[in-house]
């Protein structure tokens, strides 16, 4: 069994980030894009662990908490807007959200 | 305190006169007619002689401070930096400024007195009244400036006066339905412009040669310049100063022809005959008319220069031998045509332009004290013939009005007015309407006018050249400066002399003596004594007006003030000759002035007193010999060859050859070159159509097409940019994230590959 090292973190955490990415530029469904989003926090969380054990230092786990309070508050907005929109429009399509269409 | 801080009063005397008059006089007037008379009249007669009385003030303070000539200065009227050009307000109290100073306001207070009486009962009586008053303040602006330009102010407002003045009545129409009076009054102010004309030539030249218009530095430059040889430079071209200074002594000549009717300007004095008697004889013949003589007298410097120089117009005739050859024709012809005029004051005023004859061929042969001489003396006599004749022709009016209107003795009469149609047949006597003015209807007023009588006798006589009234001793002198020094003005102005004795023996025939040829004439009277007094005045001054300038008369005031180099003292010649600079210049030897203090010439004496008595004579052996009964009956003259020069006259010549040629060019001027030229072509064609063209241009091409093309092409521009742009703007947030992450690529790729 090989040793895991640095690369195999940083190799999940970009498939991550591109399976993220990929669900947020190709899914129609909001709840789907909100959680796309939320993967690509991760795989960035996960990144900023696996270098700060790599490197012994401290900042990058201090970092990821606040990544987590501040996607932890986003949740909170954007599921909130996302109930707004589908009380008036019966509908999380994102297609179906365009009035910014010039 | 210095009395000549005090001459500003000259002028502020009749400034208060006219504001007085002109704002309150016609309510009292209006209010009511014989106390706002009574008010405005002496209102202004006051400030006549509160005038008078500064100029005597004036006169004491030349006597103590030595005759120095005193310049007092009010405040700058204009400063020009550039050129260093400055006129102020400024009053020159010197003998010569005060002489006419004393002149004007001594004879015009009596002549406001007389008004009060003459104008008695005219509508416009404080309109009269500001008028003469105005007069009075220009005339003084006149006399008293240190400067062309202030001279020429006033020179301006006398000629403004006299045009109101001539103009009074300007309403009234002769029976032909023409304004006799309003024409005239026109004429006069048109002929005066030819006139100023050349007084605005000469001083512009002044002012490029000299840089001033003050009188000092002109003549101290003049002097100057005179002496080194200075050439004056106009751009690339020079002229000595003798030339320039020809030019404007001419130009000078041609001023005062207009304001003191000389030939061939003198036209528009005998139509001024139209205006109030008191016009007539303030400004008509007393003060205004002089004011040509006091031109040149004044610039009597640059004219010695000139005769010094001897420079000659075209190489004919020097310029002050020009205005001595003028002066000397105009007293001939002038006096020629007197012999043919019927109205009274007609008479008088060719009399005038005669007189004014004499003194400019006075001036024009340096004897400028002769033409300040004559010029006092002839402003008694002179008023005091008009002022004579208003009160014949007042008297006249009465006694017109006694005949025809026998039932109604207190009807308020207007004064002389052309009568009406209606009038002519109600008469009944003479078939032509009565004129109160002509001579043919008067004779034998001296029973009836006794007082008129006498000093009107005085004043021909002084006028005619009889020992010892004023006018003799003046005219002699002019006649023997002649006699010295120009024999040609000497002959000419001796025969005008006689001339001057014929016409008016023959008016002091026609109008006192025989028998009375019209009912008017019959019930002629008496005017009232505010009309008489002044004449009494005057007459005083016509006898013993000689006495300025007599020789010999008080040596004790001679040894006091002045030693003349000649021995010979003339008191109005030692008073002048403290501003007549000519003289100081004659003795430091610059010019050579053919001037020596001339006493009487026997021999010339005697010829101009026996030429005067034997001119009365044969008025009197000649004029209506016959006793003519009536007024239609002809003037025996009119079958004699002197009737010859009522044809001369120049009126004919202007109305014939002058007018209609005026006319021609005018219409020439006016329809080619002024509207067809001017109008049709270059406003028309060449500036309003450029400006129309250029205004179109501006709207249509400038404005539509450039500026708005701007405007709205920006704005297309925005649009066409924005439908671009829009295009980006899908509403798929997916889009939007996309790109979100392809500018996050972008700005890795930059970090990582680029920015080391």
């Amino acid at each position: 069994m090989p040793d895991v090292t640095i690369d195999w973190y940083i190799a999940l955490s970009s498939i991550l980030f591109v399976i993220g990415a990929l669900g947020v530029l190709l899914r129609r469904n909001t709840i789907i894009i909100f959680m796309s989003v939320e993967m690509m926090l991760n795989s960035a969380n996960l990144a900023f662990v696996a270098f700060a054990r790599h490197l012994g230092d401290l900042d990058g786990q201090v970092l990821v908490f606040f990544v987590i309070t501040v996607a932890a508050a986003e949740v909170a907005i954007g599921l909130a807007l996302i109930v707004t929109i589908f009380r008036s429009k019966k509908s999380i399509n994102i297609d179906d959200i365009n009035l910014m269409k010039g | 305190m210095n009395a000549f801080a005090l001459a500003p009063l000259i002028l502020i005397f009749p400034t208060i006169g006219v504001l007085f008059n002109g704002l309150f006089g016609r309510r009292f007037v209006q209010y009511n007619q014989s106390i706002g008379e009574k008010w405005t009249g002496w209102f202004a007669s006051g400030i006549a002689l509160a005038s008078f009385a500064v100029a005597v003030l004036l006169f004491f303070s030349l006597l103590a401070h030595g005759f120095e000539t005193q310049i007092v200065r009010l405040f700058d009227w204009f400063y020009i930096p550039s050129a260093d050009f400055r006129v102020p307000w400024a009053i020159q109290v010197d003998t010569l400024s005060v002489t006419m100073m004393l002149v004007v306001t001594g004879v015009g207070s009596l002549i406001h007195i007389y008004a009060i009486g003459y104008m008695h009962g005219d509508p416009n009586f404080s309109r009269f009244f500001t008028y003469l008053n105005l007069f009075l303040f220009f005339m003084l602006i006149l006399v008293t400036g240190n400067n062309y330009l202030m001279l020429f102010v006033g020179w301006e407002g006398v000629g403004l006066c006299s045009f109101l003045l001539i103009g009074f009545w300007f309403d009234r129409v002769d029976p032909n339905g023409v304004p006799a009076n309003a024409n005239a009054a026109r004429k006069a102010f048109v002929t005066n412009r030819v006139g100023d004309f050349g007084a605005i030539l000469a001083m512009i030249l002044l002012f490029w040669t000299f840089g001033s218009l003050e009188f000092e530095p002109i003549f101290e430059g003049a002097v100057a310049m005179f002496e080194a040889g200075h050439l004056v430079q106009f751009g690339s071209f020079s002229a000595p100063l003798a030339s320039v200074l020809t030019a404007v002594t001419a130009l000078f000549l041609v001023g005062a022809a207009g304001k003191s009717a000389q030939i061939p300007l003198h036209v528009w004095l005998p139509d001024a005959m139209a205006g109030p008697t008191p016009v007539s004889a303030l400004i008509h013949a007393a003060t205004m008319v002089t004011s040509g003589i006091y031109l040149i007298v004044r610039s009597n410097v640059l004219y010695e220069i000139v005769r010094e120089s001897g420079v000659q117009i075209l190489g004919i005739v020097s310029s002050p031998d020009l205005v001595a050859y003028t002066g000397a024709a105009t007293a001939l012809v002038a006096g020629l045509i007197a012999f043919t005029q019927f109205d009274i004051k007609k008479v008088l005023a060719y009399s005038t332009v005669s007189q004014l004859g004499f003194m400019v061929a006075a001036a024009g042969m340096g004897a400028y004290v002769a033409a300040m001489f004559h010029l006092v003396t002839h402003a008694f006599f002179k008023a005091l013939l008009f002022l004579g004749s208003g009160s014949v022709i007042h008297g006249m009016e009465h006694g017109h009005h006694q005949h025809a209107h026998a039932h109604d003795h207190d009807h308020a009469h207007p004064k002389p007015s052309p009568p009406t149609e209606g009038e002519k047949h109600e008469m009944g006597v003479v078939p032509v309407p009565f004129d109160p003015q002509d001579m043919r209807t008067m004779g034998g007023l001296r029973h009836r006018m006794r007082t008129t009588y006498v000093v009107y006798m005085i004043g021909a006589l002084a006028l005619a050249g009889i020992p010892p009234l004023a006018g003799f001793w003046s005219k002699d002198e002019i006649l023997a400066h002649g006699n010295e020094h120009n024999l040609a003005v000497y002959i000419i102005l001796t025969l005008a002399a006689a001339g001057t004795a014929f016409y008016m023996g023959r008016q002091l025939k026609m109008v006192f003596f025989g028998a009375a040829r019209h009912e008017a004439a019959e019930h002629a009277h008496e005017s009232p004594p505010i009309i008489t007094i002044p004449l009494i005045i005057l007459a005083a001054l016509s006898v013993v007006g000689g006495l300025i300038n007599l020789p010999f008369l008080s040596e004790s005031i001679a040894e006091t003030y002045h030693q003349h180099a000649g021995g010979i003292w003339l008191a109005l010649e030692g008073w002048l000759e403290h501003s007549i600079a000519a003289f100081q210049l004659s003795e430091e030897g610059i010019v050579h002035l053919p001037h020596t203090p001339i006493v009487l010439s026997p021999s010339v004496a005697f010829v101009s007193v026996g030429l005067a008595l034997a001119g009365l004579a044969l008025a009197a052996l000649v004029v209506y010999r016959q006793r003519p009964r009536t007024a239609d009956e002809p003037d025996p003259l009119q079958r004699t060859p002197i009737w010859w020069f009522a044809i001369l006259p120049f009126d004919t010549l202007y109305m014939r050859v002058i007018v209609p040629l005026f006319n021609r060019v005018a219409e020439w001027l006016a329809y080619a070159v002024d509207w067809a030229f001017w109008h049709d072509f270059v406003h028309d064609r060449l500036i309003r159509d450029f400006f129309v063209g250029f205004a179109r241009f501006s709207a249509d091409v400038l404005d539509m097409q450039g500026v708005d093309g701007m405007v709205n092409g920006s704005g297309r521009l925005a649009r066409g940019l924005a439908a671009i742009i829009r295009l980006s703007q899908t509403g798929y947030a997916r889009n939007y994230a996309l790109s979100v992450f392809l500018g996050t690529v972008a700005l890795l790729a930059y970090f990582l590959f680029m920015a080391n």
